[in-house]
């Protein structure tokens, strides 16, 4: 009391001695004052990794009395030297859309009604012990996202499989990435690129494999047209179902067909060996060869199950297995001209061309994806041109942290923040640095996504928790998964910022902080951590998705494996699970480094950025002094015999389109964001079906007509898009899926790469009809 | 006597003091005046800006001192602003597109290059200070329509001040980012820039012999990235 009125006379007297200061003179300034006195309108500006795709842009984020006004690139990160694209300057206005949610919403009788936070997590935490008290652990789920920041990822698998116990752990990233990480562990027994983007300013030739980088990596797109406006011998080809934006920039755009990928790699494979244009020495000693399971099936039916096993084998054979694959044998199911596929030999086997190559979702989305990754490797290690700059198989990702946070964080059911749940030793890490019991965490993965929604459909899982994802506009098949969501007895939370029709189906809406409104990291495509610091307040009660988790953990008793602040918080998650992956292979870089710099590649050993892995000149973990990969017990990269398998649904009389879906330069994803920004929105208003100029010719559709599409599963009406941004090839269709009012994924396939489980939503038969409009 | 003495010191004392203050006080309210005429504080990362493109004019270019002012068809700045979501983003493409896939030098830059008039839209086609940069519509994008999704509360923040010299007649300083606009001429010079921040000497190239940014208020926060240092505090 004494000292608290000594404080308040102290105060007083200082008060009115500044009061009688500044009546002399007005101008004077005191020190606290000089903060709060910024004239309006001073742009203050701080550093991000972009929100959207995984490209990874620096972005400079213009900050004005507590709210942000622009955005500009940050010259000083690699990744983008200071140039983003449409979606990232105008990122910050999707923070201020009207209907953002900013209080908790519970369903009572069919009805939402508003909530305390408080209430609303009790009430989650609540459900989530009932049903696994009546129905086990394994019938509580969480369905995350490679928009997750690492710390989400990381509080969520540490939540899932640490405290409670169940491997129901799955991210949308199995949607768009799985593919890729089998493909390299089954290659390299490593996941994530050996390159990075430094790559293009080396490379001499860039072979883009169905991948729209002009529309869906377009800042990098525009440093390989920089490159080749530099250095005019650059060659960039694109490799394709369809004519976009990407084909018209490229020096030679090649058309094939659906799934014809798998026979032209092997083709091209055929072709180097025929030619001895192969880099023997490389192969002898750095390569060993393998043959997985063939006719792997798809995955359409319920409990599906398939492991691959991997059998030695020559050179020889696989010589012999490459003879199916002779270029003119290839030419009718791949529709690719044998001349063609020559030529596409020839960039690869050219001793004095470094060749990189890109793809992304086309390969990905694939019912043999993991085969088409493989088969991509296997061209690039025929020749040597891998992990040295410039040459380099580059696997793209399409979201923010999808490495970062699903593939390295690992929320997966199979995975674990170092390695897998199969394996002894990477459980026994997990139980150590989590301080749980070991038996705590299963040994059997149980859910991937696509299974995951039909063990919700049959009964086996009651409860999910959705976070920073759409599935109710994503999944494919997607009639099916709406209803499964939507029956009795299932309970769904759904965090997110926006209404959805993801939050339609919620029986609880948790409104969350966005990007910038909360601290967090994001991993891009080339192993990059990117910081970034809490910029804005958050609205009306909206929480961080990383706070959610362990606010309801709390709840669930398990505060000992949660013991973090509010406000440290993210740097002691960030330093725990940097423990996971300490050493030359994987090291992270420290939290204050990361607060610093515009983004650190892993792995970050000794206070420097590894380039490119698995080559002694550049990566620490290296034995020798040349190429080691190190990732395989036998120090070697595995290339291997992966056939053509023909696509689970084919066009046939009834159905004779092929159907390909994906994404617009514009949105970002279901567009829940994106459509929420005016200019956006304006550029791309609604979906649309891109029809083959000739086909749209001889069923009388011009541009603008109202078409109807039907598949076995479900049917859309929408307009037809002829000579515009995409040209599909004849009997093909192209339809993007941003739009929740278009739903797309009514008509796509759930056939999923019997091997990551990834479905392929780029291929499956419809019928196309004209719709008579009555006036 | 020592009286008088003493008071004419206390009155010589007062008067300093009220000198004083009043010295003060002008020179206070002077300075104020200065800034209200002052530029918009336009925070730049903390480094001298690129001198690329300084020099930089098309070959092909118009030779502006040469043509007749052409006051119909002039732009206004209010129209520059519209066309963008905040000062500083890229604007929007107003018109219908030739061609949805085509590419820079195919396309968009047969106009946006060079300039001209073009009778379509009864205007003159704005040049693009970064012609190098090809995949245009990854960052300019047309509009469709003039609905929303959904209402928004964003609001755009105030644009540069145009008045912005530090004394009356000097040159006046740049008060915007030059980052990916450092050749001045694109927007400044010719009949397509808009009227308000038209010069009056395109023929004199070296603009920022005269015109420097107004970068003087810097935020350091979170800038501050510099490798080397990061590096060394790692390792100590």
């Amino acid at each position: 009391m004494v000292t608290n009125r000594r404080k308040f006379l102290k105060q007083l007297a200082a008060a009115s001695a500044m009061s009688a200061a500044a009546s002399m003179f007005p101008g004077i300034v005191f020190a606290e004052e000089q903060l709060e006195g910024l004239p309006k309108g001073l742009i203050n500006w701080k550093k991000a990794p972009c929100r959207f795709c995984g490209v990874g842009c620096g972005l400079l984020i213009g900050l004005s009395d507590g709210k942000a006004v622009a955005v500009k690139g940050d010259p000083k990160s690699t990744v983008n030297k200071g140039l983003c694209c449409v979606k990232g300057y105008h990122s910050v206005m999707a923070m201020y859309g009207k209907d953002r949610l900013t209080r908790p919403l519970i369903r009572e009788n069919g009805k939402l009604v508003e909530t305390s936070m408080e209430k609303a997590l009790d009430l989650v935490a609540g459900k989530m012990q009932e049903v696994i008290n009546t129905h086990g652990k394994d019938a509580v789920s969480m369905y995350g996202s490679g928009q997750w920041t690492i710390p989400d990822g990381y509080v969520a698998s540490k939540f899932m499989k640490g405290a409670i116990g169940t491997n129901n752990l799955e991210a949308n990233a199995r949607l768009c990435m799985a593919s890729a990480v089998t493909g390299f562990i089954s290659s390299f027994g490593l996941d994530e690129p050996m390159g990075c983007y430094e790559d293009i300013d080396h490379a001499d030739v860039f072979v883009l494999w169905g991948n729209n980088m002009a529309e869906m990596h377009p800042v990098l797109f525009s440093r390989l047209l920089d490159q080749r406006l530099k250095r005019p011998d650059v060659k960039i080809i694109d490799l394709a179902t369809r004519t976009t934006r990407t084909s018209v920039a490229a020096d030679r755009s090649i058309l094939f067909k659906p799934q014809g990928d798998l026979a032209i790699a092997n083709a091209i494979c055929y072709e180097l060996v025929e030619n001895n244009w192969i880099d023997k020495g490389f192969i002898e000693k750095h390569c060993s060869f393998k043959e997985g399971k063939t006719n792997i099936g798809y995955g359409l039916e319920d409990k599906f199950k398939f492991s691959d096993k991997a059998g030695t084998i020559t050179f020889e054979d696989f010589k012999t297995f490459l003879q199916d694959y002779r270029p003119d044998k290839v030419e009718a199911v791949s529709g690719v001209s044998a001349r063609d596929i020559k030529y596409l030999a020839s960039l690869f086997g050219d001793p004095n061309k470094k060749v990189t190559s890109f793809w992304c979702m086309g390969a990905n989305q694939h019912t043999r994806g993991t085969w088409i990754n493989n088969l991509i490797y296997n061209i690039h290690l025929m020749v040597g041109k891998i992990s040295t700059p410039g040459n380099s198989p580059f696997s793209l990702t399409g979201q923010p942290s999808a490495c970062g946070t699903v593939r390295e964080v690992g929320t997966l059911t199979h995975k674990l923040p170092h390695g897998v749940v199969a394996n002894e030793k990477d459980r026994k890490m997990a139980a150590e640095i989590w301080k749980v019991p070991v038996e705590r965490i299963p040994y059997k993965p149980s859910y991937h996504t696509v299974e995951m929604f039909r063990a919700l459909d049959r009964g086996d899982i009651r409860f999910m928790w959705i976070q920073v994802t759409n599935p109710m506009v994503t999944m494919p098949k997607l009639n099916r998964y709406r209803d499964a969501v939507q029956k009795d007895d299932r309970f769904i939370v759904v965090s997110d910022i926006y209404p959805t029709p993801t939050t339609d189906i919620a029986d609880v809406i948790l409104p969350s902080a966005m990007w910038v409104e909360r601290e967090g990291m994001f991993g891009n495509s080339e192993r990059r951590t990117q910081h970034f610091e809490q910029m804005l307040d958050a609205p009306g009660e909206a929480m961080s998705d990383t706070w959610q988790i362990i606010e309801v953990a709390r709840r669930m008793g398990f505060n000992e494996l949660f013991p973090w602040s509010k406000e440290d918080h993210i740097e002691e998650i960030w330093k725990e699970y940097a423990r996971f992956h300490e050493g030359k292979k994987h090291g992270m870089a420290p939290y204050e480094a990361l607060k610093q710099a515009p983004g650190l590649q892993w792995p970050f050993v000794e206070g420097k950025e590894t380039k490119w892995r698995f080559h002694a000149k550049y990566d620490p973990a290296c034995e020798g002094n040349s190429f080691d990969f190190y990732g395989k017990p036998d120090r070697k990269a595995w290339i291997w015999a992966r056939p053509y398998e023909a696509p689970p649904e084919i066009p046939d009389t009834e159905f004779p389109f092929w159907l390909n879906t994906g994404r617009v330069l514009e949105h970002w994803h279901t567009g829940s964001m994106t459509r929420r920004i005016s200019v956006l929105h304006q550029a791309m208003p609604r979906s649309y079906v891109e029809i083959n100029p000739e086909d749209a010719k001889s069923m009388g559709i011009k541009n603008g007509d109202q078409v109807r599409l039907v598949s076995r599963r479900g049917k859309i009406e929408l307009p037809a898009s002829v000579h515009e941004r995409g040209q599909p090839t004849k009997g093909q269709v192209f339809v993007p899926f941003f739009d929740e009012s278009l739903l797309i994924n009514d008509l796509t396939l759930d056939a999923f790469c019997p091997i990551s489980k990834q479905p392929d939503y780029k291929k499956c038969a419809v019928k196309l009809e004209k719709v008579n409009v009555i006036n | 006597m020592v009286i008088k003495q003493r008071k004419f010191t206390i009155f010589i004392f007062i008067a300093l003091t009220i000198s004083v203050i009043i010295i003060a006080d002008v020179s206070y309210l002077s300075s104020q005046e200065e800034a209200r005429l002052a530029a918009w504080n336009t925070v730049d990362i903390p480094s001298i800006p690129s001198e690329t493109g300084v020099f930089r004019r098309s070959a092909d270019v118009l030779d502006y001192t040469a043509m007749p002012e052409d006051v119909e068809n002039q732009r206004s700045l209010e129209v520059y602003y519209k066309n963008r979501a905040f000062p500083g983003a890229p604007p929007m493409i107003p018109h219908p597109l030739a061609s949805e896939k085509g590419i820079g030098g195919n396309t968009c830059l047969q106009c946006h290059e060079n300039g001209g008039f073009v009778p379509k839209f009864n205007a003159y086609a704005p040049i693009t200070p970064h012609p190098e940069m090809l995949n245009c519509k990854q960052c300019h994008v047309s509009s469709k329509t003039a609905s929303r999704f959904k209402p928004s509360a964003w609001e755009k923040h105030r644009h540069p001040d145009i008045h912005n010299t530090a004394l009356a007649g000097s040159p006046p300083t740049i008060p915007h980012t030059l980052q990916m606009r450092e050749n001045c001429l694109a927007c400044h010079a010719g009949p397509a820039a808009p009227k308000e921040i038209r010069v009056s000497h395109p023929s004199r190239i070296n603009c920022r012999q005269c015109h420097v940014p107004a970068a003087d208020k810097i935020q350091w926060d979170s800038m501050q990235w510099d490798r080397g240092s990061v590096l060394k505090n790692l390792n100590n």
